[in-house]
This record gives C-alpha cells, structure tokens and sequence, in this order.
C-alpha cells in the first residue's frame, strides 16, 4: 500500500452556470521518501490537486487515501502530523520568524517551551536558523520559503506537499529550494511537490505531468484496471 | 628538435595549403576545439590532455584513442593555436607541453560564440522538420508529446547542482554547475515553446477534424 493513493480523482467548480472540469480521472501513488513532481501550466489543476492530495478538498469523483484512509472522511485527522501542507507565508510581516514557526504548534494545543525547541530544530532543518528572530517582513522569497517549510515540518509529518515551491525564487536559490526537498526524502518523509518551471524537475524521482486536469504517462499498473473500469463507466452514463 | 611523431603527422595536405598561401578551410572538430579549451584552461602534454578529456567530456565527446589526442594537438599547432612549451622535451622521457596562443585564445572564444548559431540551426531543423506535418496536425501533436516527454525526463535527470564550495570549487567543477544551469533553463525555453506550437496544432487540427 502507498502512503498517498488518489483514485480516478476528478473535481469541478461551478461558476454561475457554467461547470469547469478541474481534474480528470487523476489517478497516481506516492510512496514514502519519494520526491514526485506534479509539472504543468498555469491553469492545468496542479494546485487543485495539491489540496486534494493534502485532504483540505474533497475530490467530486473518486477517492484520496493517506495510508489507506479516505482523505474526504479523515482528512481533518492527518493533516499536520500526517500532511503537511505548505503554503505560501502571507500576513508573517511584524512577527519573528521563530514565533511565526511557533504558532501552528501552540494552537496544536502543544506547550510553549517544547513548541519553542521543536520551531527551532525546524528551522535548523531547513537551513534557516538564522532567521529566527528576524521579522517576516525582512525575508527574501526564498526564505519565506524556506520558513513555510519549517512550520510545517514543525509537526514532523509524513507527507509534504507544497504548490510551486520555487516561484519566484531567484535562480541561484532554487537549487538549495530543490536540495532541501530532497534532503527531507532521505528522512524518510515523502514529497508531492509541483512546479510549472523545468529547473524544479531536478533531482525529482518522478515527474507527473499534468495537463488540462488529465495526468500524462503511464498509470500506475495497480491502478489500471480500476481505471479502465472508470472510463467504461463514463462512456456508459455518457451514452 | 623536432618532435618526429608530430613532424610525421602535420605535414599534411593542408600545411601544403597553407605554404602555397591558400587560406586554411575553418576547423571542424568538436574534439579539436574542446582540446584546444583544455590546453587554454592549463597546458600540459597528450596523455594528461587526453585523460583530461576524457573525464571533462565524458558523454559528450569521445576520443577514439590516446593518439587521437595526438592528431588533434598536430593540427591546432599546425594552426598555430597552441605551441609548445619551450624546455619541456628535455630529459630521457621528454614530453612536449603545450599552451594557447594569442590567436587560439581568439578563435576559441569565436568558435565558442559560434556554438549559438549551432544550437540554433540545429533546433530550426526540428521545427522545420515538424512543420512539414501540418497536413497531418494530429501526427505532429503526437510528436510535440514525445519532444515534451524527452524534455521533461532530460530536466528530471539533470541533477541539482551543488553550490557548496562553489568559490573553492575548479574548473570542472564550474563546468558541471553551468553546464547543468544552461541545460535546464535550455529546456524550460523548449518546453514553453512546445506549449505554444501545440495550442498553434490544436487551432490548426481543429477545423480538419470537424470537417471529417
């Protein structure tokens, strides 16, 4: 069994009357200290399958499981420990990094000085130890990045999952962005990261293509026949 | 004194050539000019110079033997773009070091320059050659698919470079980090492109299949 499982996953969003067909039958698997890639253009679903994968939305069709559970029933229960979803720092500008890596763990119901040493080795981990007493405001993008990293790393999580981690970053620090991601795997922790750049491919063990909400490449032979039947299904009800 | 296994090989047709004043045809040889880089980079002899090459260029050139290397460095001195280290052929096993000069430092770089065109002509023979399947836009998509494929497996397996060390690092050291940055960044230029000529397909598709 894979840690993350997303099953003939499709999602749409209504917009007045008009429905748009987010995500495609997706179906893929990752497994725990793997770096996987979800590459695609703007516009492509990779955020929307990003949260997905993360368990914060529920797919229309098909199914997401994080080491066998469905994701749309117990996604609030692994989020954090289990997933750690990595989004983008906004709103950290008056606060020290440390107290910014901080706050998740105390509203997690942990005590001041252990969330104070766990934010700190968090830190240390993704190589931003010193910025801890620095305000949010004085960090370059890569560092924002790296910040977001350490709050979610904070909860020692079993998958990471981060949307674009090196846009906008500048070109001589993507690599450490990239290195960093890939260091965590050898931990042990798996990554579902996407990118719509090619340098965010290096180093990845697998890249994901995706393109119009429609996965590109082979399917996951375990998947196939599930697949298949998906798609007979479809044709069935579209007939 | 002369240098007998190199005296044996450079007089050739083309020092013949060039005595009788015709001018000299422009060098071809990717392996002649990476050469060259080396020996600009620090002058030696053949064996190191081809040992050198072929860890530098491993994968992307190939020496056939040692004594290719040989042949090579008679036609760049024949050229008068290296020449040889004055002292370095004394003692009961001479071996005859080679530098750059002035006029190989100069063509280096133009022919370096001239690697753009190279690579530009080599990628306008793709889209042109791609171009010739607009009677059959859906065979060119299915190619446009593998392209992108190749790309996107080629920028997977580009390892991330390391900048640790970056200012201690050496030459070959800096190589890799660029070569990789150039490769990478080449390959995202392609990748767009593919997203725009497939949009450029699917417009041209389009009508046909409808009209089938």
């Amino acid at each position: 069994m894979s840690l993350l499982e997303l099953e003939c996953v499709s999602k749409r969003y209504r917009e007045g009357e008009l429905e748009h067909l987010i995500l495609r039958g997706v179906s893929l698997q990752i497994d725990t200290s793997e770096l996987a890639m979800v590459w695609g253009r703007r516009g492509s679903g990779r955020s929307t399958l990003l949260r997905i994968a993360a368990g914060i939305e529920a797919p229309d069709d098909g199914v997401a499981r994080f080491d066998g559970r469905d994701l749309a029933r117990h996604g609030d229960d692994v989020l954090g420990g289990g997933i750690g979803y990595c989004q983008k720092l906004t709103g950290a500008g008056s606060q020290a990094v440390l107290e910014v890596v901080m706050m998740p763990l105390l509203a997690a119901g942990i005590a001041a000085g252990l969330a104070r040493s766990r934010a700190r080795e968090a830190l240390e981990r993704v190589g931003a130890s010193g910025c801890a007493t620095v305000r949010g405001s004085a960090l370059d993008t890569s560092e924002l990045v790296r910040v977001a990293l350490a709050r979610v790393l904070a909860h020692e999580p079993r998958l990471v999952v981060v949307d674009d981690p090196i846009q906008g970053v500048d070109l001589l620090e993507r690599d450490g962005i990239l290195a960093l991601l890939r260091s965590l795997t050898a931990e042990g922790v798996a990554v579902l990261a996407s990118t719509t750049d090619a340098t965010g491919l290096s180093g990845a063990d697998r890249v994901l293509t995706l393109m119009e909400g429609e996965l590109r490449g082979p399917v996951p032979q375990e998947l196939a026949p599930v697949l298949e039947l998906h798609r007979r299904g479809a044709r069935q009800a579209s007939a | 004194m002369q240098d007998p296994f190199v005296s044996a090989i450079v007089y050739t047709p083309y020092v013949m050539r060039a005595e009788r004043g015709v001018q000299a045809a422009p060098m071809q040889s990717q392996v002649n000019w990476a050469l060259l880089g080396l020996v600009i980079e620090r002058p030696s002899y053949a064996y190191e110079l081809a040992r050198r090459f072929e860890r530098t260029y491993e994968g992307v050139l190939t020496l056939s033997s040692v004594s290719h290397a040989y042949t090579a460095l008679a036609a760049l001195k024949d050229r008068a773009l290296i020449e040889e280290l004055p002292g370095t052929r004394e003692g009961r096993q001479p071996k005859p070091h080679y530098r750059a000069t002035p006029k190989g430092l100069e063509e280096y770089g133009q022919w370096l320059v001239g690697q753009l065109d190279e690579g530009l002509r080599r990628q306008r023979l793709f889209v042109v050659a791609l171009a010739t399947f607009t009677r059959e836009p859906q065979s060119a998509l299915e190619i446009l698919d593998r392209y992108e494929s190749a790309c996107l497996t080629e920028a997977q397996n580009t390892p991330i470079p390391s900048r640790a060390g970056a200012r201690v690092g050496g030459a070959p050291e800096l190589a890799a980090r660029l070569a990789a940055e150039e490769g990478r960044l080449a390959l995202g230029a392609k990748l767009a492109w593919v997203e725009y000529a497939r949009r450029e397909l699917n417009a041209l598709a389009g009508p046909r299949e409808a009209a089938r």
